[in-house]
């Protein structure tokens, strides 16, 4: 790595209907040096990225490219400039082979006929010079989620980029491919190309940076070199020491009512594996963890929505197999992860959604009563204090927020035993997120049992009478009593866990 | 083994299959004369197939071609029988009329952004009422027949030496000119990575519009050719030509192993399909099946053909899922541990 930085960003404003996204943000990558981005979620770091892409354009501020000022209004334009993104989902055509991919739209060609050969040949000149596992013949689909990252790895290097954006790569490899990964990042590094990598994982980050650039509330909290990286105070940066203490859960306790859930050794190929535990009456159980953890594929397969390859489930005691009719039929509820796609249907009003799981209580002779759908409708916008306050208006043209509750309402009219709810505060503004958390506090009073998937560490904390932390796959780690704070949950999620404690205890 | 030849391999043995049942149970079945008029019958739905294979793989569809075949045969059969305007002026018009319609579904679905599905149900009857605007007429007003007596036209409907029809010939050819383009050619390729995924296709440059239209295009020029041919094999034409042609060509393709869901598929499948379905067609026909019994038999096995297909799919993609998640599991387990 020499010094001559590659690209630099000054300044860097933008904002989003009065919200600084990002405030004077400066930003600077050498050649040939891997650099991390690291922030907690909302800190700035994809909107940064979506500038330095193209895909959003500044407000404020100067990009330069080897030292002379550039403009990026295009993701055209970034890509002419040499700047690769290696998306979270990946964007390759899965039918096709893996020269066609990496060619596609900048095929070599004469008279409309593709170059075979040529084009062949030079990707596998690509492969054999950086080691990839790969066959230029294979046909996307039938590759590993690794080797595909290779793919649009190879797509950027075709196109001769200086800079390729690294956005979580390992979410969902294995613990060998991402050290495959990190094993090509360090040949790119060597060959001069500059990296800028984003992960949750702390520990990678820490191991695979030259640098470290840390985010937080739109600002740049500062540049760390890889001598100075410790682990505990990075993640202090990120957090904001004050703001980590003042978001320190209630104490965890284990609830002594009787179990609702009992599952045992649930797996999954590819998703999870040797998943156990139980979930009690009014319990409030939340299972954290980073993208690609299994979190949600946990809750899935519970509901049934997913198949369940192994395991054994119990409810209340008694053997049960997973699937939709047998959950609804125990009193189960589902609140899906993308309630857009999942959890509603925009086009109908309030009331007919609410209505929909309520139609055996509302209808006789398979007619619908109206009045009794219309009188549910009027008692869910009254429960869940619905803005504005009519049954009648189409739940798509709701807020974020409305919605969510709308889908909560749906089923707090029916007697539930137990709640599994996904990601519930995806989208939504603070204000909202405090009525829906006020929801799921009702619902355990009233005894409900409620298994909770959430990324959004503050409201883990906020919710949770116990919590389960998973990594690849795996619970690594239950708190179960006493007070927890962001910082342990971080620790245990990105693979931190006792190291980093005996470290901060020694610091203080 | 990749996934589309394994399914194409598949196709292909319950062909030969069908072809061995026939063969062995009746006598008519297997000789040359049947198997040349067999090839014949399945030709001209063969042709439009190859355009519809085209829209299909690009993720959509096209339900006019054979009302655009329909609309290019009143085209011809108007000209010939109201003007004197040389062959040649004739068929290019034919032509011109064959790849504006292709062209008008082109800019209902690449540009207006019209589902494939709505924009060819809707372009069906422009093209339908087209062709009775220009249906020839008696006196009386009334709409009738036209007899076709040129003789390059009549040539069409014949044979070459060896026995094998003309517009056979032309089938297998344009498929094979078909095949060339997908496999090897940039618009080709656009055409499969538009149809997979539109969105990364789009981020890589690729338009669009360009390839429906291209698509589309091809499929009206198939409309032509096959229009052409027609002509030639029944030397006159009515108003009701091609108006089941479509779904029959739609049919083929999807027997051939080309997904709505688009990306998947190519010309031998569709080869292999169209013949398929004329196999079937013409086997029942020497067990004394009535046109109605054969429609219900097709019917079916197009049905469970695609719920094969389905079964198929997922369990290739469940197969692949495995393959790599145990990988996964091996080498993580070493890794962890």
């Amino acid at each position: 790595m020499d010094n001559t930085m590659l690209f630099e960003m000054k300044g860097i404003e933008k904002i989003f209907s009065h919200v600084h996204a990002l405030n004077k943000v400066d930003f600077q990558v050498k050649k040939g040096e891997v650099h991390a981005l690291l922030g907690e979620n909302g800190a700035g770091k994809s909107t940064l990225i979506k500038i330095l892409t193209g895909v959003y354009p500044k407000d404020g501020g100067q990009i330069f490219m080897e030292g002379k000022e550039v403009e990026i209004s295009s993701t055209h334009d970034a890509a002419h400039l040499g700047i690769a993104v290696i998306f979270q989902e990946l964007s390759l055509i899965p039918t096709l082979s893996v020269y066609q991919n990496v060619m596609l739209g900048k095929e070599m060609s004469a008279f409309g006929f593709i170059k075979e050969k040529k084009e062949k040949k030079k990707i596998e000149e690509l492969i054999s010079y950086y080691g990839f596992s790969l066959g230029v013949n294979d046909i996307v689909e039938t590759l590993s989620l690794a080797q595909m990252q290779m793919v649009e790895i190879l797509k950027a290097l075709a196109s001769d980029a200086k800079l390729i954006v690294m956005d979580e790569p390992t979410a969902s490899l294995s613990s060998h491919e991402s050290e495959l990964l990190f094993n090509i990042i360090h040949q790119l590094r060597k060959k001069g190309v500059s990296i800028i990598y984003i992960s949750h994982r702390l520990e990678e980050v820490f191991n695979l940076s030259d640098r470290i650039t840390v985010l937080r509330d739109g600002k740049l909290e500062g540049v760390i070199e890889k001598e100075d990286i410790v682990p505990s105070q990075v993640i202090r940066m990120m957090i904001g020491k004050e703001l980590s203490e003042a978001t320190a859960s209630r104490p965890m306790k284990k609830s002594q009512e009787e179990t609702v859930l009992k599952v045992n050794n649930l797996y999954s190929p590819g998703s999870f594996r040797h998943i156990s535990f139980e979930v009690k009456r009014g319990e409030v159980l939340v299972l954290t963890g980073l993208v690609g953890s299994g979190r949600t594929e946990i809750l899935r397969s519970v509901f049934g929505a997913d198949p369940l390859q192994e395991g054994e489930i119990w409810v209340e005691g008694k053997p049960y197999k997973a699937s939709i009719k047998n959950a609804l039929s125990q009193g189960f509820g589902f609140i899906p992860e993308d309630r857009r796609t999942q959890g509603f249907s925009p086009l109908l009003s309030v009331t007919k959604n609410v209505a929909i799981t309520n139609y055996d209580k509302l209808s006789s002779g398979g007619f619908v009563k109206g009045e009794k759908e219309r009188a549910l409708g009027q008692q869910v916008v009254e429960m869940v204090d619905l803005r504005p306050a009519n049954p009648e208006v189409a739940v798509g043209n709701l807020s974020g927020g409305n919605q969510q509750k709308v889908v909560l309402g749906k089923w707090l009219t029916r007697e539930l035993k137990l709640i599994l709810i996904d990601e519930p505060t995806v989208g939504i503004d603070i204000g909202a997120k405090d009525e829906i958390y006020e929801m799921i506090e009702k619902l355990s009073k009233q005894g409900v049992a409620v298994l909770l998937v959430s990324s959004d560490i503050a409201e883990v904390l906020r919710v949770a009478h116990r919590i389960l932390v998973l990594r690849e796959g795996e619970i690594v780690k239950e708190f179960c009593e006493g007070v927890v704070t962001q910082e342990e949950i971080l620790m245990a999620s990105s693979g931190f866990g006792e190291e980093g404690e005996e470290e901060e205890n020694g610091k203080e | 083994m990749r996934q589309e030849t394994l399914r194409r391999l598949i196709s292909l043995v319950l062909l030969l299959l069908l072809i061995i049942i026939f063969s062995v149970t009746t006598d008519s079945f297997f000789t040359g004369a049947n198997i040349l008029t067999l090839l014949r019958e399945c030709s001209v739905i063969g042709i439009l197939a190859i355009g519809v294979t085209m829209t299909i793989i690009t993720g959509g569809n096209d339900l006019s071609c054979g009302h655009l075949m329909g609309t290019v045969c009143m085209v011809f059969a108007h000209l010939y029988h109201y003007t004197a305007l040389p062959l040649g002026v004739i068929l290019l018009l034919c032509l011109v009329t064959a790849l504006l319609g292709g062209a008008l579904n082109g800019i209902c679905v690449g540009l207006l952004q019209i589902p494939d599905f709505v924009a060819t149900l809707s372009t069906q009857f422009v093209f339908t009422g087209l062709t009775y605007i220009l249906a020839v007429r008696n006196q009386f007003g009334q709409i009738g027949a036209v007899q076709i007596n040129n003789k390059s036209i009549i040539a069409l409907g014949g044979q070459i030496p060896g026995g094998i029809y003309l517009v056979t010939l032309v089938f297998l050819g344009l498929a094979v000119l078909g095949q060339v383009f997908l496999k090897k050619t940039k618009q080709g390729t656009y055409i499969y990575a538009i149809g997979a995924n539109r969105k990364s296709a789009e981020y890589s440059g690729i338009s669009f519009f360009k390839t429906k239209m291209t698509a589309f295009l091809f499929s009206g020029f198939c409309a032509f050719v096959a229009a052409m041919f027609t002509l030639g094999r029944y030397r006159s034409n009515e108003v009701a030509t091609g108006q089941t042609f479509a779904l029959q060509a739609i049919s083929a393709t999807v027997i051939g192993g080309a997904a709505f869901s688009g990306g998947r598929g190519d010309m031998a499948g569709t080869v292999i399909g169209v013949i398929f379905m004329q196999v079937l067609r013409n086997g029942m026909r020497k067990y004394g099946f009535t046109t109605q019994t054969q429609a219900v038999v097709s019917g079916i096995i197009i049905v469970l053909m695609l719920i094969f297909d389905a079964y198929y799919n997922e369990f290739m993609e469940k197969r692949n899922k495995k393959a790599v998640a145990s990988l996964q599991e091996k080498k993580g387990v070493k890794a962890n541990g």
